[in-house]
């Protein structure tokens, strides 16, 4: 790795960093840097000074608390995919972790690096739009609690402070009937989505879809939030022709561009089809419905 | 390139090592006498080293006050250079020197002649022709100094518009990519024609059918998993100039440092080390060793350069990039009476193919295959555009690969025309296994071949006829995946020389061995070829302890370095075994020779009643086996009691030059599923039955196999180098470029057939490439296979799940999700049954 030269801070507590990034010209925070290296590398990013966080032993954690699922800055894309608890009730993260990257990144790097990262081919944006998540950020200014669909504003670009650090990603801990999936379509292993999108379906006793989140990857300026699909689901029993539906809108909502692994078009009939397939699954994990292929 | 099979240029002497009294290695029953020799499957001995981080490449060397090269490159595609300024590097601490073309000029050293002769500048003089072209030099005391030295170089340019596409370059208003050639006024290289045009177009007029396609072979790169790179040491008190390098062909790059720097050649030293991949990435030279080079001479200190993984991909060889269009005419019963093929070459900014033969487009005249055509006729055009230049053999012989794909292609699409199954065509067409030696309609000479028994085996392996009918229940109901059954039945042309035909800048592409027994009685040999992972170590060693009955543990190899080895030409298009694994044998069979006559001496009997017995590995006195000689025996009396007729010692060197190429083949039956609501594909099936002749380490052979088929599935399904419309490479990195990795990769079954080469010493073939050549028409075919009942013929590499998809849907033959599932839905009214 041949960076230009830069001065390299170890905090071990977040204020520390907090008062590192206040102090210092221009930081930049380094997590599992497997996004942040290869810039380094490629000298797409020239930090004089980086804040390497890795020594705060507090932010590693992946826990339910106070009504959230709570994934601290230092819990790993591996961490999520070895948990017994996201196995057991986010079906979303659980289909994300081993979609992510390979073994080797997701041993480093991190689910809340991702999010800051603001790619809009990362896959975690997405399931916290579907999950109306939040990142919780530390600053001079104290604790605030940024949601996700004010937190992304252009690729590479958010509403983080230059001062903050992220110390949390969160969503809501699931309801009875509540189930979420996400489906990612990439060329091979290791590789950025083409497209992807993840799905949450939360039902009343009546059978009827409550709320709806559906958050889109690599086919839009940042991770997207397909409204006018989830409109059309809420207060609707699920069937295939609503899926059908909620497919069509999120395509139409979505904005891919072509490049060399696909063309636009395809991008967007692709949008309809994984939003169905998410779609089916959610419906399927909050217990709503069973799926049967016809052969 | 037919040559009568009694070779005069062989001498009467080689023949008879060539096919000894013994008659060789017997493939019916090679089985190494238990001490390693033919068809034993030796662990291989290079893997110690390699497996437990011993291996030394390149980038291992550290020499005392080595300095690093990073070399500044053009960010434009097409540029007029006004102005470089490297004074502000200059000013940093750690740099020592920024080297331009200005600089090599003084040297005479700022061109360099490529494979092709043409003119490849080292740094460029004027005009910028390729994105990421060598602009100038920045040397300095470590490799991160360099890199940030290059960083402040300032280069001036004045942009020109670029042309990327072969077809766009040779229209008549294209941007003019080789302006300092005199004569040169537009972008064309050269035509090339081969086989006779108006027998083949008597043919297409009288035939019953015939079905034409054209295809893109793409631009692919070999991306070894280790770049390339070089230390050059100028020594000036002995006036030498060493280099490390990766290189695949260290003399034949000797030759080429020494003429084009002037240091006469026996005061050039080239070593390869361990190579960690070649794939034919590693055989062209490239500026930046020269670089490394003139700066090692002009700051007598040693000069490190290694290539970051985007400048291996985006400037140094690449591999195809061939358009091409085939037809074929045919009976209506599918007999196959002519083929034609015409292509469009983009070579990049210079004509730096690596090709030694004779032929401009190499051996890509073997396009009639497997199959007894009497009429073929190709034609090729060259163009150069501003792209990197390249054309080098990616794990394969010259251009063979795209000569297949096409044909195999093309048997598919008639097979498809004439609603007839894939391999009943090619039953119908292939040279009879009795027609051998085979002349081809394009002059090849093909040595021996038995193309059914090899299908036969394929086909039987993979349940081929099981998979038809599923095929059919899946068409019949509809089904969500279709599923495509893709043949493949390749022959490969491998084992340059023969010399008359091929050479690298006039030396003839010989190859050779260099044995000598040591007195306690291990023997070591030198190759004049280079392993860059192909197990020569234990392959050779494995022939010389069949031919000595040694023990393979006993035989060491040795090969890389040009002080010591006998001249090679290198390794690639699978020429090893053919030229320096023959070398090695006959070389064996000299110092068993002599050994006789050693053996005669010690067991004080005639050398007349001398037998060499191969089971045993001994000689023995005729009629009485019990008074037997070990060669590791007979080596001490060839050191403490030689008789008196001979020259103490035991040694022999050959030179060989091959009378033929040999031509492995084989069959792969490849079984996808095609998604049709995504155009992913699945692999299913994945079986290869491959034909080397005889056999010398399966292990090593199947090894060969594996990593040439996940290549094959990288070409047919992710690889391609991508430019946009500005000449800039979108497809530079690991990240664009995608090479497949264990999860994309099918479980394969192999299975094999001999049929030895009988111009070969032991009967052997090459290996390395087949799998390679072999496969992306067998993966098309199956892709293409699943939907040609709608009517579809091809689909272009890579085959993207956009591009199939896209193909489904053009036919008809997509789906959404909603067409093929339905809902259940739970008792306790938590949704109501959908309609159906
Ligand atoms: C080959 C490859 C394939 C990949 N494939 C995928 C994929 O398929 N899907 C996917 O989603 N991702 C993929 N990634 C990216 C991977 O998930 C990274 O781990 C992730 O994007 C960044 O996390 P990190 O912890 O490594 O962050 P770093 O690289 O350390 O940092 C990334 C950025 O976030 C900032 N940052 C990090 N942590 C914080 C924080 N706590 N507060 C504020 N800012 C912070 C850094 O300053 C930096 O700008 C891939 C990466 C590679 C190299």
């Amino acid at each position: 790795m041949k960076s230009a030269p830069f001065e390299h801070h170890e905090p071990e507590s977040v204020s520390e960093a907090v008062s590192l990034l206040e102090s210092l010209d221009d930081p930049t925070i380094l997590a599992g840097g497997q996004s942040l290296v290869p810039m380094l590398r490629f000298r797409l990013a020239n930090p004089d000074v980086v804040v390497d966080i890795n020594g705060i032993d507090s932010l590693e954690y992946l826990r339910e608390e106070d009504g959230y699922l709570k994934l601290g800055a230092l819990a790993r894309h591996a961490d999520v995919e070895d948990s017994d608890l996201i196995d057991e009730r986010y079906g979303s993260f659980a289909d994300t972790a081993p979609l992510v990257a390979d073994p080797q990144i997701r041993n480093r790097g991190t689910v809340v690096g991702s999010v800051a990262q603001a790619d809009p081919k990362g896959d975690w944006g997405s399931v916290l739009i579907a999950h109306d998540g939040e990142v919780v950020v530390e600053g001079p200014d104290g604790e605030r609690a940024i949601p996700a669909d004010e937190f992304f504003l252009l690729p590479y670009d958010t509403t983080l402070g230059e001062e903050e650090l992220i110390t949390e990603a969160r969503v809501p801990t699931p309801a009875d009937r509540e189930g979420s999936a996400y489906h990612k379509l990439k060329r091979k292993t290791g590789d950025y989505a083409m497209a992807g999108v993840a799905a949450r379906l939360r039902f009343d006793d009546d059978g009827r879809i409550e709320s709806a989140g559906i958050g889109m990857t690599a086919v839009d300026i940042t991770n997207a939030r397909a409204s006018e699909a989830e409109e059309a689901l809420e207060g609707e029993r699920p069937s295939p022709e609503l899926f059908e539906e909620a497919g069509e809108l999120a395509a139409e909502a979505s904005n891919p561009e072509s490049d060399e692994h696909g063309d636009a078009s395809y991008k967007e009939r692709m949008v309809d089809v994984l939003a169905q397939r998410a779609l089916g699954d959610a419906a399927e994990r909050a217990g709503a419905v069973k799926r049967r292929v016809t052969q | 390139m037919s040559s009568e099979p009694d070779n005069p240029d062989v001498p009467d002497a080689e023949t008879e090592y060539q096919h000894p009294e013994d008659d060789g290695p017997d493939p019916e029953k090679h089985c190494g006498h238990g001490r390693g020799g033919m068809g034993e499957e030796v662990s291989r001995k290079e893997d110690k080293r390699f497996i437990t981080g011993r291996g030394d490449y390149v980038d291992d060397i550290k020499k005392p006050g080595m300095l690093h090269c990073e070399i500044v490159r053009s960010p434009h595609a097409h540029a007029r250079i006004e102005e470089i300024d490297g004074s502000r590097a200059m000013a940093m601490d750690d740099v020592v020197a920024v080297l331009t073309a200005d600089d090599l000029l003084e040297h005479d050293l700022a061109t360099m002649p490529t494979l092709m002769d043409d003119t490849q500048d080292v740094l460029v003089n004027d005009k910028v022709k390729f994105q990421s072209q060598e602009v100038a030099a920045v040397i300095a005391k470590d490799r991160y100094a360099a890199k940030d030295g290059a960083e402040k170089v300032e280069v001036e340019y004045d942009v020109l518009d670029p042309v990327v596409d072969a077809e766009e370059a040779l229209k008549e208003d294209a941007p003019l990519v080789r302006d300092e050639l005199e004569d040169q006024e537009d972008n064309h290289i050269f035509d090339w024609d081969t086989g006779n045009e108006e027998e083949t177009q008597r043919a297409f007029d009288a035939a019953d059918v015939t079905v034409e396609e054209d295809m893109e072979y793409q631009r692919l790169h070999p991306a070894p998993i280790e770049t390339c790179g070089a230390v050059a040491d100028w020594d000036p008190g002995k006036d030498k100039m060493t280099v490390h390098m990766t290189s695949q062909a260290p003399h034949a790059h000797r030759t080429l440092f020494s003429q084009v720097s002037g240091i006469p050649e026996h005061k050039v030293r080239i070593v390869s080390p361990d190579v960690g991949g070649g794939f034919g990435n590693k055989v062209p030279i490239y500026p930046g060793y020269v670089v490394a080079a003139a700066a090692s001479y002009v700051l007598e200190q040693p000069v490190k350069w290694v290539e970051e993984r985007s400048e291996n991909i985006q400037t140094t060889g690449f591999a195809r990039d061939y358009e091409m269009t085939g037809e074929i005419a045919a009976t209506e019963d599918g007999e196959i009476e002519a083929v034609r093929v015409d292509v469009l070459a983009n070579h990049g900014a210079y004509n730096a193919a690596a090709q030694p033969s004779k032929f401009p487009a190499g051996f890509f005249n073997i396009f009639t295959g497997s199959y007894d055509i009497d009429a073929a006729y190709g034609s090729l055009t060259a163009a150069f555009t501003n792209t990197a230049p390249g054309g080098v053999a990616y794990r394969c012989s010259f251009r063979v690969t795209e000569a297949v794909y096409l044909i195999e292609r093309m048997v598919k699409v008639l097979a498809d025309e004439l609603d007839m199954d894939p391999t009943e065509v090619r039953r119908k067409n292939f040279i009879p296994s009795d027609a051998f030696p085979y002349e081809s309609a394009t002059g090849w000479n093909y040595d021996s071949g038995d193309y059914e028994k090899a299908l036969d085996k394929a086909l039987e392996m993979a349940d081929y006829e099981e998979y038809r009918e599923e095929q059919r229940r899946r068409i019949e109901n509809d089904a969500d995946k279709l599923l495509g059954i893709g043949v493949s039945s390749f022959t490969e042309v491998v084992g340059a020389g023969p010399g008359k035909q091929c050479d690298i800048a006039g030396i003839e592409m010989f190859d050779s061995a260099d044995l000598r027994v040591n007195p306690t009685g291990n023997a070591v040999l030198r190759v004049g070829v280079q392993t860059q992972g192909q197990g020569h170590e234990t392959t050779f060693a494995q022939i010389v302890a069949e031919e000595l009955g040694m023990d393979v543990d006993d035989i060491v190899v040795e090969h890389g370095d040009t002080d010591t080895e006998p001249y090679g030409l290198g390794t690639y298009g699978s020429r090893s075994t053919p030229v320096a694994g023959a070398a090695a044998a006959v070389a064996a069979r000299k110092v068993r020779d002599k050994a006789k006559s050693i053996a005669a001496n010690e067991l004080e009997a005639a050398e007349e009643d001398i037998e060499w017995d191969r089971e045993s590995g001994e000689f023995h006195v005729a009629g009485a086996p019990d008074r037997s000689i070990t060669i590791t025996e007979i080596a001490a009396g060839a050191f403490m009691n030689h008789p008196d007729q001979e020259e103490p010692g035991l040694e022999a060197t050959n030179y060989y030059d091959p009378p033929e190429m040999t031509y492995p083949f084989g069959s792969y039956v490849v079984v996808v599923e095609v998604d049709r609501e995504t155009g992913e594909v699945e692999f299913e099936k994945f079986v290869a039955v491959d034909d080397c002749g005889n056999r010398i380490n399966p292990m090593i052979i199947e090894g060969q196999i594996h990593g040439g088929l996940a290549q094959g599935i990288g070409t047919a399904m992710l690889e391609e180098v991508t430019y946009d419309d500005n000449g800039n490479v979108t497809g530079g990195d690991f990240m664009n470029y995608l090479l497949p990795t264990a999860n994309e990769i099918p479980n394969f079954e192999t299975g094999h057939t001999v049929t030895p080469s009988p111009h070969h010493p032991i009967g052997a073939k090459g290996v390395g490439e087949s799998p390679t050549v072999g496969s992306p028409p067998a993966i098309v075919n199956a892709v293409t296979d699943a939907m040609s009942h709608a009517g579809v013929s091809h689909v272009e590499m890579p085959m993207t799940p956009d591009r199939v998809w896209k193909t489904l849907s053009e036919h008809g033959l997509d789906i959404g999700p909603a067409d093929n599932v339905a809902f259940e839905f739970d008792d306790d009214g938590a949704g109501e049954p959908a309609d159906d």
